[in-house]
């Protein structure tokens, strides 16, 4: 008996995986398609009848069968006030389907589509609302993470913001699809929401791992030398040798100004310097120690952020170990210091040999 | 604006926490949801149902204390094994008294018993939403024991309080004022399509039997000794009420609604005769049974009668009475019954012919039965009755005479009478002297039958307060038209008939030899007070007669109440078709669908215009006061001629019209100057109060000029 019953088990399974899974998959394929030229991509949306939908919660469904209930029990004891209750709430019903979309609509969401953040990490996707008037119970999620919402009980007329979490587990680029904006208003009978697509992608770095005696790791590009020498005799604007006097630009740095030459009366001139060719200050992959190319990838993550901190310069060499298919080639980037440099580098490692997700 | 981030699995199953004070909210919700049933739970019960509450706010107090205090995962919920325990037991103990109580009663119970309990638990939304339908549907069951209008509105406050409830979950920033606002313009909203359902739906008969409450037996039974009317005369509540269909009232003291006769007298007590027709109906349910039809002379009188439930069958009319009602029984002593116990509101319509006789031949048993008192219970009366009988030879004269004797010594009329040994009728003849009317009718028709004349006690009610306060002939002076009669337990009554030959029964009340104005108008002011101090009422019905304001306010709501129970807790399935056959003619069907829907469409669009009057408002107010002045004051300078571009700053116009008209820019100026302080500059909230009033005095220097 316990055979069969097992049998049927997993017989009951295959077939679920055969039939019920593709159909799954089939609707939600059409489903998504009709959403993504019903409420197409956009910086802004605004709330109206086009965007928004709205069902009976599993709630209002009891409600809607209690209801029934009352009118049965009016009914049987041909009680007239029972009946006029039970009406009474079944108006009620339609009413607070009215409320609950008009809740809901006219508001206007705008949100800006890029962020990055480490992998394992919360990111915050700041999403701007416009309202005309108090809306209440609003709550927001990402409909590829479902378990995380944020829920905004009160949103006052003007502009508020509110920061959606994304839980990021894996380095790469991710499409985060579609938000989800929901409220339960006025007694939870009916869920109004709306699908709506900003284009939300996240660029998710390797999440940084700690390396001891972090200044050991920088290494020339001895090696490379001989195979490219293109790279080899290109000068990169560095900080260590003074090389020559250029015109100021307005935004350089203070401490770049050739203070002597200005009194001098040569005008203003900025002092510009010559990184030599060779020197350790290059972080490379293959120099991280360890066989796996995320954990090495983690290193360097850790690495750039802690070079970022202590204003030295580096530069990126991402090698392709032969192992490894190659897709991309090998990624340099030119030593520099700076946030705009950090964030280069961590974009390169985010996007390195990774499909985007999503 | 209120920011909450939740991470939770899933958005159903997340722990689910009310606010403070919606914890607060839903504990007295429960308390007037209970508070509704009270008058139908039994005390062991009710004592539970307030162990539980007063747990509830132990926890609820507990629970906030820790929050303040930040101690949170402390025991603030009674342990699941406890719980269970508790509530089998209850349920044992519903059990076991469900013999007792009946169905439905012990069904309300474990209604209550469950609500109650499952606030323990509410871990989950769906816990929380549980126990709010758990609510709702004790208010609608509470709906079954009492309907009348005073508690249906009650019911709607209690409705409002629950969806309050509902709706603080989703709006737990909103003041609880604003909630109630908020479901009342819900509930203000649903009500169009409610009444119009309730008018159109098509109402159908019952599914299926329910069981009915067992409550006790109202009004006047079938038995009745000295002493048992005045009970029901403590009682100021409703009895049944009577509409003559704007047609002329007979005066007080012919209404005389008769629901029984009593003819078995056992020394002690008068009780009800078996009826014949009653029991053909009882035992051959199939045989068509022999139906009792009044011989009537004269001109009818029509009235519908609506019956309070008093779970008896007795109905009230005033004889000779005949109906075309089928759920009615005529019976052969001329009373009616209904063939169901009354368990609900009742209407029925009965036509009565004043002037008809009662039975103008009566046979030998009847004779007989009229006739038998127990020898030797009360010897003096018996004496007395041979010796009338001796000196009187007209039965009428006989009548007469004794009805002179009350008149002529000195007997009173009162609710408090001394005790009588053994309801020894001799001694209340001819010692205590004091009683009412159903001492005084036992007395009589005792009476009557030792003096050889047949007799029989009726009970039924006397009179009734006439109420035109709703009516439509306010303007006819005097007119005892329109309006309807309530006739109330305490104008329960006792009179006796003798039977003449030629006339019939005859109708003879003792009462009104003793106290005429009983009879004649209804209660005297000494027979009020004397309800009053038995009753222990502080409003009762002498309370009410003083106050002369209370009384219109009273009678106010009697006729408001009446109008209720005519045409809401009234409204049957065939007035509904005689309605809309008035209304829409014929395919009423598809007419009452339609209705529906439009009413729909009807209800929508009036939300719709509604909601965008409402935003309209909602930015008018948004208008700060200064600069409605200042614009007013633009609107005075367009007239004469300076209209304002929409790129010119104020300052800039305001030297403009200065050099135009100076007159009037002197005001202007300074209306400008303090116009932009209060406009641009950050002020205290004192400073913009100082400074508005500054404005409105310049703008009405400058309206001057």
């Amino acid at each position: 008996m316990s055979v069969f019953s097992s049998l049927y088990l997993v017989l009951a399974k295959v077939l679920a995986s055969v039939i019920t899974q593709p159909i799954k998959s089939f609707i939600s394929k059409r489903v998504d398609r009709w959403l993504s030229k019903r409420v197409p991509s956009n910086v802004e949306h605004k709330l109206t009848s086009r965007n928004i939908f709205i069902m009976p919660t599993r709630f209002g469904f009891t409600y809607l069968f209690f209801d029934v209930l009352l009118f049965l029990l009016g009914t049987n004891y041909q009680n007239n006030t029972i009946l006029l209750l039970s009406y009474l709430l079944a108006s009620l019903f339609i009413t607070v389907m009215m409320h609950s979309f008009y809740n809901f609509s006219q508001l206007t969401f705008s949100s800006s589509p890029k962020q990055f953040t480490f992998a394992k990490q919360q990111a915050y996707f700041p999403l701007t609302i416009n309202a005309k008037k108090i809306h209440f119970d609003l709550n927001f999620l990402f409909s590829a993470q479902k378990k995380r919402s944020i829920t905004l009980e009160q949103c006052d007329l003007g502009t508020s913001q509110v920061l959606i979490p994304y839980l990021a587990s894996k380095r790469g680029v991710v499409n985060l699809g579609r938000v989800k904006v929901f409220s339960e208003y006025s007694l939870g009978l009916f869920i109004t929401w709306a699908m709506l697509d900003f284009s939300h992608q996240l660029v998710v770095f390797p999440q940084p791992k700690k390396l001891n005696n972090s200044h050991n790791y920088l290494s020339s590009l001895e090696g490379d030398d001989e195979q490219n020498p293109n790279i080899v005799n290109q000068t990169s604007a560095g900080t260590d040798d003074f090389s020559e006097l250029k015109n100021y630009v307005t935004g350089e740095s203070q401490a770049r100004v050739a203070w002597k030459q200005l009194a001098r009366g040569q005008g203003k001139l900025s002092k510009h310097y010559e990184n030599q060719q060779g020197s350790l200050r290059w972080l490379k992959l293959s120099n991280m120690p360890s066989f796996d190319i995320e954990t090495k990838l983690s290193y360097l993550s850790y690495l750039i952020i802690e070079y970022s901190k202590s204003g030295l310069d580096y530069g990126l060499f991402l090698d392709v170990p032969t192992s490894v298919e190659n897709k991309n080639g090998a990624i340099k980037i030119m030593p520099n210091s700076g946030y705009q440099h950090q964030q280069a580098c961590l974009i390169a490692l985010a996007k390195f040999n990774s499909h985007e997700v999503g | 604006m209120t920011l909450n981030v939740t991470i939770s699995d899933k958005h159903y199953n997340q722990s689910f926490q009310l606010t403070h004070h919606n914890t607060w909210l839903l504990w007295c919700c429960q308390l007037i949801n209970i508070g509704c049933l009270a008058s139908e739970i039994s005390r062991w019960m009710l004592a539970i149902l307030a162990l539980c509450l007063a747990w509830q706010a132990l926890l609820n107090i507990k629970k906030i204390n820790n929050s303040y205090a930040n101690a949170l995962n402390s025991q603030t919920k009674i342990s699941p094994p406890l719980l269970t325990l508790f509530a089998l037991s209850g349920c044992i103990a519903i059990g076991a008294t469900a013999n007792n109580l009946g169905v439905l009663i012990s069904m309300v119970h474990l209604l209550t018993f469950a609500y109650v309990l499952k606030t323990f638990e509410i871990k989950q939304r769906k816990d929380f939403y549980q126990v709010c339908l758990l609510g709702l549907f004790l208010l609608a069951s509470a709906l079954i024991f009492k309907q009348d209008l005073l508690f249906s509105v009650l019911i709607v406050f209690a409705l409002i309080l629950n969806l309050m409830v509902l709706l603080q979950v989703s709006t737990p920033t909103q003041k609880l004022l604003a909630s109630a606002k908020t479901v009342t313009l819900l509930l203000a909203q649903s009500s169009l399509l409610a009444i119009v359902l309730f008018i159109v739906f098509p109402r159908l008969s019952p599914f299926w039997q329910v069981p009915n409450s067992q409550s006790a037996k109202t009004g006047l039974s079938d038995e009745v000794s000295p002493g048992d009317i005045a009970n029901l005369a403590l009682s100021s509540d409703l009895a049944f009420r009577v509409d003559f269909n704007g047609g002329k009232i007979p005066q007080y003291d012919k209404l005389y609604w008769r629901a029984m006769t009593l003819e078995n007298y056992d020394g002690r007590k008068w009780s009800r005769r078996q009826l014949e027709n009653e029991n053909e109906n009882q035992n051959k349910l199939f045989l068509s049974p022999k139906l009792f039809t009044p011989v009537t002379l004269g001109e009818g009188l029509n009235y519908n009668v609506i019956v309070e439930p008093s779970h008896q069958v007795w109905l009230f009319g005033l004889s000779v009475v005949t109906t075309d009602d089928p759920n009615l029984r005529l019976m052969d002593d001329y009373t009616v019954q209904s063939k169901t116990v009354l368990s609900q509101i009742s209407h029925y319509e009965l036509t009565s012919y004043l002037e008809s006789p009662l039975d103008l031949s009566i046979n030998a048993t009847q004779k007989q039965r009229n006739l038998a008192i127990v020898k030797g219970s009360n010897p003096k009366l018996e004496k007395l009755a041979v010796e009338l009988q001796q000196k009187y030879a007209n039965p009428v004269d006989r009548s007469n005479a004794i009805l002179a004797w009350f008149r002529e010594h000195q007997y009173f009329y009162t609710l408090k009478p001394p005790l009588l040994i053994n309801n020894s009728l001799d001694q209340f003849f001819f010692e205590t002297k004091a009683g009412f009317c159903v001492y005084y009718a036992s007395a009589y028709t005792y009476l009557m039958r030792a003096a050889g004349i047949p007799a029989r006690v009726v009970t039924g009610y006397l009179g009734g307060e006439y109420n035109n306060t709703g009516g439509l002939d306010n303007n006819v002076p005097n007119a005892i038209q329109g309006g309807h009669l309530s006739i109330y337990q305490y104008d329960a009554h006792a009179w006796s008939e003798i039977w003449l030959d030629g006339i019939g029964w005859q109708r003879v009340d003792p009462t009104a030899a003793v106290d005429p104005q009983r009879v004649e108008s209804g209660w005297s002011n000494d027979l009020l007070s004397q309800q009053l101090s038995l009753n222990n009422d502080f409003f009762g019905l002498s309370q009410y007669r003083k106050m002369a304001w209370l009384n219109a306010i009273r009678l106010q709501f009697d006729a408001l109440d009446y109008q209720w129970t005519r045409w809401v807790l009234g409204y049957s399935n065939a007035q509904q078709y005689d309605l809309l056959k008035r209304w829409f003619g014929g395919n009423i069907q598809w007419k009452a669908a339609a209705i529906v829907v439009a009413t729909l469409i009807i209800m929508m669009t009036l939300f719709i215009v509604l909601y965008r009057v409402n935003t309209k408002l909602f930015k008018r107010q948004k208008v700060e006061p200064w600069l409605k002045l200042y614009q007013q004051a633009l609107k005075k300078l367009a007239k004469k001629g300076m209209v304002k571009p929409d790129n010119m700053s104020p300052t800039d116009f305001a030297i403009q019209v200065n050099k135009q008209h100076p007159k009037i820019g002197k005001p202007f100026t300074e209306l400008t100057t303090t116009f932009e302080l209060l406009m641009f500059k950050k002020l205290s909230d004192k400073q913009q109060v100082r400074y508005l009033s500054k404005l409105k005095f310049q703008y009405s220097q400058f309206k001057k000029v």
